[in-house]
C-alpha cells in the first residue's frame, strides 16, 4: 500500500472532452496586450529546445526576455546531441497515424504514469512543430519528390518520425538558436552565456528572480523578473556515467525544489538500450547509438554462454535474437525500458559478449545484405563513423556491441497543465519537468516535448499567469530575498573551497554514480534501495568534510562548478532512492524486482500507484513531505503493456 | 555619392569584394604573363622576329596605352589588396602557435599558398626594375636601332641579349620567375575559387592545372635568358 | 586489457586574458587506446588536484562531437590528427607510447583567451545574430509539405548545417578567417526556398559582421575543410561569394 499523501495536487486540467481541452483553454485564457508585454521581463534559464524555443517565441511576442545558458554559447545546449528524430502526427506516409494514435502510443509507452491531458496536447501540437522547424530552415530528410521523409521508431507501428540524418536534435536546436539569435538582434532578448543559476528568488510566494554565477569571473549576479522559466534539462548525470553532457546537472531545478517547488517521480529514469559499453575507469561519458539503428539492426547474443567464437563465426542456429523471440510483434523495436531490461537479463544470465561480458550484439549484416552497404551508409553513416571512432571497430563488417546506459529522466519538477510548478511564477519546460512521459519516454518524443512546451504551450500559459498575477512592481534586486539568496550562494561556494580535503569532486561523483547505478538503476529492490539511501547520506556528509576543490571563486573554475553540482546530485540521489522505495510496483523504467510477472515483465499496480508522487522539501535533515496527484484516465483504459 | 554607389564600394572593400577583385585582377595578370611569355619566346625564332613582335605591339598606339594603363591598374590593385589581406591576417591571428602544422588532405596549404605575400612583393619590386631596364631603358636615342624593311625601330633584341649575358641577370631573372611559378601555382586556382568558378569536382582538375600553369609559364620565361647566357660561350 | 601508454604533454597555461602564458610539461602514465584525448586531460587534472596544483582549464560538454564546446590544437592541428573528428572523440589509439604532444588553445584575435585552453568564441554568435536565421514568428508557418525542396538541395543544405561552431576553421586558417563558419550558414539557408527570400540581406549582413569581428580574409588555403570535424567543404565559401556578388549587383 502506498503511504498516504499529505495532500492531493490539483493539476488545473480544463474540463471537457480530451480532444477539446486545449482549444477550450486557449479560448478562455487571459491575454496580455502587446503594449503590456513589453513591460514584463521574463527570465529563461537554459537554451535547449525548450528554453531556446520559449525565449525566441516570447521575445517575438514582445516580452523582454533575459536568457541564461551554462555553455559559452546558446547553441551548445545538450538537446543538440539528440540523434534519431522527432515524432509528429502528420500522417504523411498515410499509414494510419492520427493525433489520437500518437497520444495513445505515448501514454502507453509511458506505462500509464503520465497525465492524459498533457500528452494529448503534445500530440495535437506535434504537427505545428514540424511546420515551424521547416519554416526556420531545418533541413529534414526528404524524398526525391521534395516532400518530407519519415522513419519508424521504438514503441510505434507507424512511421511518424521526422529526422535530419542522425543529427535531428542538432538541427532543431540550431533552428531554435537561430530564432533566438534573431530576437537577440532585435534587442528583445538579452543573452547571458556562461552563467549558472545558483538560486531561485521567491518573494511573497512568487518566483521573482534568480541568482547566477558568471562562470568566467565568478561574480554572483541578481536578476529580477516577472516569471522564471526553468528549462535546464534532466538529471541523468547523477549516475556519473550517462549519455548526458558534462555540464548537464540538476542544480537549478534542485534550488527550486529547496525553495518550495515539488519534485515529481524522481525515480523515473530512462536507461537507453543502445549505447557503447563502458571500457574503463577513466571513462567520462557514455555514447548513445540512436534508437533508429534498431530499425535495421538485429539484437542478439550467443545461445551458449560458453560460446567465445567471433560473432561472424557463430552460425544462425547458435544465435538468440532474443527481442524478436520474446516480442514477435514489435521485435527489435520494443520500447527502451523493455529492450534495456532484456539486455540486462541476457548479460545477467552470462550470455553477454565482449571483454567485459556486459554487452549484446547489434548486427547489421542482414541490413547490408538486404539494402546494400550504400543505403545503410546513407541512413546511419555518421553513427557508424562515431562507433568506429570510439571503439576502433568497423560496424559494416562486425556487429556493434551495445549496452544500456542512463539517458533521460522522466521525473522532474512537478508542473500543472499550464507548466507552472507548485511555486507561482516558476514554469518548468522540457526534460526539467515531469509531465509528459510517465514512467518511460518513447524515442523521438523528447524533442517533440521540448519544442511543444517552448513554441506552443508557454506563450499561452505564461500570458494567463501574467494577466492574472498581481505582482508587486516596487520590488528591486535590493529586496531582502535577493540579498539573502546571494549571501547563501556565496557561503556555499566558500564552504566548498575551504574544505581542502583529500578527495576530488570526481571521486565523489563516481562513488555516487556507482551507488545509483547498482541500486537505483535498471533493476531495484527494497534492500538495495534502503542501503543506497543510507550510503548516499553518509557519502554526502563525508563530501563536505573531505572534498578538495582547487583554485578560487573569481576565475573559470570547473572543479568549483562541479563540486556544487555533485553536492546537489547527492541530495537528489537520496530522494531518488526514497521515491523508488515508495513506489511498490514496476512501471516503465522503474523495475522493482518484487513486482514482476512470472515471465519477468514489469507488474504495475494501478490500484495503489496510479498517481504522481511529488516531494516537498522540508529541510536538509528532515524527510521530505509527499504529495500525490492522482492520474485519472478518462479516455484510455490502462492495460498491461504488451509488445509481444 | 548616392547610397547605392556607397554600398557598392563598401561591398568591394568587404572580405568577399577584396577576394573577388584579387581574383579578377589575378586572372587578368595571368593572361598578361602568358602573352608576355609567348612574346619572349619569339626571341628563340632568331632574326627579327622578336623586334618585329615588339614593334607590332608598339604600333597599337593609343590602344597600347589604354592596355598599359589597365594593366598598371590591375597590378596596383592586386598588390594593394594582397598587402591589405596580409596585414589583416597578421592582426587577426594574435599570438603565434608554438607548434602548427597542416592537417594534410584536403588542405591545399602549401609552400606556395603560404608565401603569396613574399612572392608577390618580390614580383612587385622586380616589375619596377624590369620596367626601368626594358620599357624605360635605352632606346633609339641611345643607339639601339634595328632596321626592318627599311624602317628604323628600337632594337630590343640587342638590349635583351646584352642584359642577359650578365650572370646577375641571367640567374636573377629565373629566380624571380620561379617565385612567379609558385605564385601562379596557388594563385590560379585560388582566383577561380574566389570568383566561385570552381566546385569540388572541378577543383580536382583546376588545382593541378594551376601547378601545370606555373611550370609552363615559368619554363617559358626562364628558357630565353638561359639560352642567351649560355650561347655566348658557344 | 589494452596496453598502457605514457604520454608527454606540453600544455599552454595562462591564468587569465592578460596574464602571461607559457607551455608547461606534464607526463601522464597509464593512458590506453580506448581513452579519448579529453579523458587523458581528465586523468591529468585529477592528478593535479591531488598534488594541490590548479587543473588545466578546457571547454567540453557533450563529448560526442556535436556540441562544439571543445577544441584545442593537438600536435599543431586543430582537434588533432584524426580527420573529421572533434578532440572529444579523438582517441588515444591515434598516438603511441612515449609520444610528445603540444596542446594549445585556438588562437585568433577574435577569440580572446579566457584561461589555459579556453577561448571566447562569442564572435560566432554575433555573426549568426547578424543574419544567420530565417525571420519567422512562431505559429505562422505553412504546412511543412507546402513547399517541396529537392532532395539534392536539402542534402547539400544539411551538409552545411552540420557545422558545430567549434572554431577549428578559424584556429587552423593561416589567416584566422571565419569564412567557412559564415559561409556554411549562408549556404545552408540560401539553398532552401524558405531561406532564399532574405538571402541577399543575410549574406551582406553576415559578411559585414565577420569583418567587424576582426577575422582575417580567406586565402583559399582550404586548411579549414581539412580540420573541420564535420568535413564541411569550402564549396560553401564559393557559394557565399556568389551570393554576395548577386546581392550587390542585382
Amino acid at each position: 500500500m502506498a503511504t498516504p499523501a499529505q495532500s492531493t495536487l490539483h493539476a488545473k486540467v480544463p474540463a471537457g472532452r480530451l480532444q477539446d481541452k486545449w482549444d477550450a483553454y486557449r479560448d478562455t485564457v487571459g491575454l496580455v496586450s502587446p503594449a503590456n508585454k513589453r513591460k514584463h521581463s521574463i527570465l529563461v534559464i537554459g537554451t535547449g529546445l525548450a528554453g531556446g524555443s520559449a525565449a525566441a517565441t516570447l521575445a517575438g511576442l514582445g516580452y523582454q526576455v533575459t536568457c541564461f545558458c551554462i555553455q559559452d554559447s546558446a547553441r551548445r545546449a545538450h538537446s543538440i546531441a539528440a540523434q534519431g528524430g522527432i515524432n509528429a502526427a502528420k500522417n504523411y506516409p498515410n499509414d494510419g497515424d492520427t493525433i489520437w494514435r500518437l497520444f495513445y502510443d505515448t501514454i502507453k509507452g509511458g506505462d500509464y504514469r503520465s497525465r492524459e491531458a498533457n500528452v494529448y496536447r503534445l500530440a495535437q501540437v506535434s504537427g505545428n512543430i514540424i511546420d515551424q522547424a521547416v519554416a526556420q530552415g531545418v533541413p529534414f530528410a526528404r524524398e526525391y519528390g521534395g516532400l518530407l521523409a519519415n522513419r519508424s521508431f521504438g514503441g510505434a507501428q507507424v512511421s511518424r518520425t521526422f529526422y535530419a540524418r542522425g543529427q535531428t536534435g542538432q538541427q532543431l536546436l540550431l533552428g531554435a538558436y537561430q530564432a533566438l539569435s534573431h530576437q537577440i538582434a532585435t534587442g528583445n532578448v538579452s543573452m547571458l552565456p556562461r552563467r549558472e543559476m545558483l538560486d531561485l528568488v521567491v518573494v511573497n510566494g512568487h518566483a521573482r528572480g534568480v541568482i547566477t554565477r558568471n562562470l568566467v569571473t565568478g561574480a554572483l549576479e541578481r536578476h529580477l523578473g516577472d516569471a522564471v522559466l526553468l528549462c535546464t534539462g534532466g538529471y541523468g548525470n547523477a549516475y556519473y556515467l550517462s549519455t548526458n553532457a558534462q555540464n548537464s546537472n540538476v542544480t537549478a531545478a534542485w534550488r527550486c525544489y529547496k525553495r518550495g517547488a515539488y519534485f515529481a517521480n524522481p525515480c523515473f529514469t530512462q536507461i537507453h538500450p543502445t549505447c557503447i559499453p563502458v571500457s574503463g575507469g577513466y571513462q567520462s561519458k557514455l555514447t548513445l547509438m540512436s534508437e533508429s539503428l534498431r530499425n535495421d539492426g538485429r539484437v542478439w547474443v550467443p545461445r551458449d554462454p560458453e560460446d567465445r567464437r567471433a560473432p561472424a563465426q557463430i552460425p544462425e542456429p547458435d544465435r538468440d535474437y532474443y527481442l524478436e523471440r520474446r516480442y514477435p510483434s514489435f521485435g527489435n523495436l520494443v520500447p527502451r525500458d523493455v529492450a534495456s531490461r532484456a539486455a540486462k537479463k541476457e548479460c545477467d544470465a552470462g550470455r553477454g559478449v565482449g571483454t567485459t561480458r556486459l554487452a549484446v550484439y547489434l548486427d547489421f549484416a542482414d541490413a547490408v545484405g538486404r539494402l546494400g552497404e550504400q543505403t545503410v551508409r546513407e541512413r546511419y553513416g555518421n553513427l557508424f563513423e562515431m562507433y568506429q571512432r570510439i571503439t576502433g571497430e568497423n560496424p559494416y563488417k562486425e556487429p556493434m556491441r551495445i549496452y544500456p546506459a542512463v539517458h533521460y529522466t522522466m521525473g522532474g519538477l512537478w508542473v500543472d497543465y499550464e507548466l507552472q510548478s507548485s511555486l507561482r511564477g516558476l514554469f518548468v519546460l522540457g526534460e526539467a519537468n515531469f509531465s509528459d512521459h510517465g514512467a518511460n519516454r518513447l524515442g523521438a518524443s523528447a524533442l517533440m516535448q521540448g519544442l511543444a512546451d517552448g513554441y506552443f504551450v508557454i506563450p499561452y500559459t505564461l500570458g494567463a499567469y501574467l494577466s492574472g498575477a498581481r505582482l508587486d512592481s516596487s520590488i528591486t534586486t535590493d529586496h531582502d530575498a535577493f540579498v539573502s539568496a546571494e549571501r547563501e550562494a556565496r557561503e556555499r561556494l566558500h564552504t566548498l573551497l575551504s574544505a581542502q580535503g583529500d578527495k576530488t569532486v570526481t571521486q565523489y561523483h563516481r562513488e555516487l554514480g556507482q551507488l545509483l547505478w547498482n541500486h537505483v538503476g535498471m533493476s531495484r529492490n527494497r534492500e538495495g534501495l534502503e542501503a543506497a539511501a543510507a550510503q548516499i547520506r553518509a557519502l554526502r556528509q563525508e563530501f563536505w568534510e573531505r572534498v578538495r576543490v582547487p583554485g578560487d571563486n573569481d576565475t573559470y573554475n570547473k572543479n568549483l562548478e562541479f563540486a556544487g553540482r555533485v553536492a546537489d546530485f547527492m541530495e537528489l540521489g537520496e530522494l531518488m532512492a526514497r521515491d523508488a522505495l515508495e513506489r511498490e510496483e514496476s512501471c516503465g523504467g522503474h523495475f522493482r524486482e518484487e513486482h514482476q510477472t512470472a515471465e519477468g515483465e514489469a507488474l504495475r499496480n494501478d490500484q495503489d500507484y496510479a498517481h504522481v508522487t511529488a516531494w516537498q522539501y522540508a529541510g536538509s535533515e528532515t524527510a521530505p513531505v509527499q504529495h500525490q496527484e492522482p492520474l485519472v484516465f478518462e479516455t484510455v483504459q490502462p492495460t498491461s503493456r504488451s509488445y509481444k | 555619392m548616392s547610397s547605392r554607389t556607397k554600398h557598392f564600394f563598401q561591398a568591394l572593400a568587404s572580405p568577399v569584394g577584396r577576394k573577388v577583385l584579387t581574383g579578377l585582377t589575378g586572372l587578368g595578370l595571368v593572361l598578361f604573363v602568358i602573352v608576355h611569355m609567348l612574346g619572349n619566346l619569339t626571341y628563340l625564332q632568331g632574326g627579327d622576329a622578336y623586334n618585329l613582335y615588339a614593334h607590332k605591339l608598339a604600333s597599337y598606339g593609343v590602344l597600347l596605352y589604354i592596355l598599359e594603363v589597365g594593366l598598371a591598374a590591375f597590378f596596383a590593385l592586386h598588390a594593394c589588396i594582397g598587402i591589405s589581406i596580409y596585414l589583416r591576417k597578421r592582426r587577426a591571428r594574435g599570438g603565434h602557435y608554438a607548434r602548427y602544422k597542416t592537417a594534410g588532405k584536403p588542405s591545399l596549404q602549401t609552400f606556395a599558398s603560404r608565401t603569396m605575400i613574399v612572392s608577390g612583393i618580390v614580383l612587385l619590386v622586380f616589375l619596377v626594375l624590369h620596367l626601368i631596364h626594358f620599357k624605360f631603358g635605352p632606346g633609339m636615342a641611345e643607339g639601339y636601332v634595328a632596321t626592318i624593311e627599311g624602317e628604323q625601330i628600337r632594337d630590343l633584341r640587342r638590349l635583351m641579349t646584352e642584359q642577359f649575358r650578365s650572370p646577375l641577370y641571367a640567374f636573377g631573372y629565373p629566380a624571380v620567375i620561379i617565385l612567379l611559378g609558385f605564385h601562379l601555382r596557388h594563385g590560379f586556382w585560388s582566383a577561380l575559387q574566389s570568383l566561385s568558378l570552381t566546385s569540388p569536382r572541378l577543383s580536382s582538375i583546376l588545382y593541378p592545372a594551376g601547378a601545370l600553369l606555373g611550370i609552363v609559364v615559368g619554363a617559358g620565361f626562364i628558357i630565353v635568358p638561359l639560352w642567351i647566357y649560355f650561347s655566348q660561350f658557344s | 586489457m589494452a596496453e598502457q601508454m605514457t604520454i608527454h604533454l606540453r600544455i599552454w597555461r595562462q591564468a587569465g586574458p592578460d596574464a602571461p602564458g607559457r607551455l608547461v610539461d606534464y607526463t601522464v602514465a597509464g593512458a590506453n587506446e580506448h581513452m579519448s584525448f579529453l579523458e587523458l586531460l581528465d586523468v591529468l587534472n585529477e592528478q593535479l588536484v591531488h598534488r594541490g596544483e590548479e587543473p588545466v582549464a578546457f571547454d567540453s560538454d557533450c563529448r560526442e562531437g556535436i556540441c562544439g564546446s571543445c577544441g584545442v590544437l593537438v600536435g599543431g592541428i586543430a582537434h588533432g590528427p584524426q580527420r573529421r573528428t572533434a578532440v572529444c572523440q579523438l582517441h588515444m589509439r591515434s598516438f603511441k607510447d612515449g609520444d610528445r604532444i603540444v596542446v594549445e588553445p585556438f588562437r585568433a584575435r577574435a577569440f580572446p583567451l579566457v584561461k589555459d585552453l579556453v577561448v571566447d568564441r562569442s564572435a560566432f554568435d554575433r555573426i549568426i545574430s547578424a543574419g544567420g536565421f530565417i525571420s519567422t514568428t512562431t505559429g505562422g508557418a505553412p504546412d511543412a509539405n507546402a513547399l517541396p525542396v529537392s532532395k539534392d538541395a536539402a542534402d547539400e543544405a544539411m551538409d552545411y548545417a552540420t557545422c558545430i561552431g567549434c572554431g577549428a576553421c578559424v584556429a587552423a586558417c593561416p589567416n584566422a578567417s571565419a569564412s567557412l563558419f559564415t559561409a556554411a550558414k549562408i549556404s545552408h539557408l540560401a539553398l532552401l526556398p524558405q531561406g532564399s527570400v532574405e538571402a541577399s540581406r543575410r549574406v551582406v549582413a553576415m559578411v559585414r559582421q565577420m569583418s567587424e569581428e576582426g577575422f582575417g580574409d580567406c586565402s583559399n588555403h582550404t586548411e579549414c575543410e581539412a580540420v573541420c570535424p564535420k568535413g564541411i567543404s569550402i564549396a560553401c565559401i564559393a557559394r557565399m561569394r556568389r551570393e554576395y556578388v548577386k546581392a550587390v549587383l542585382c
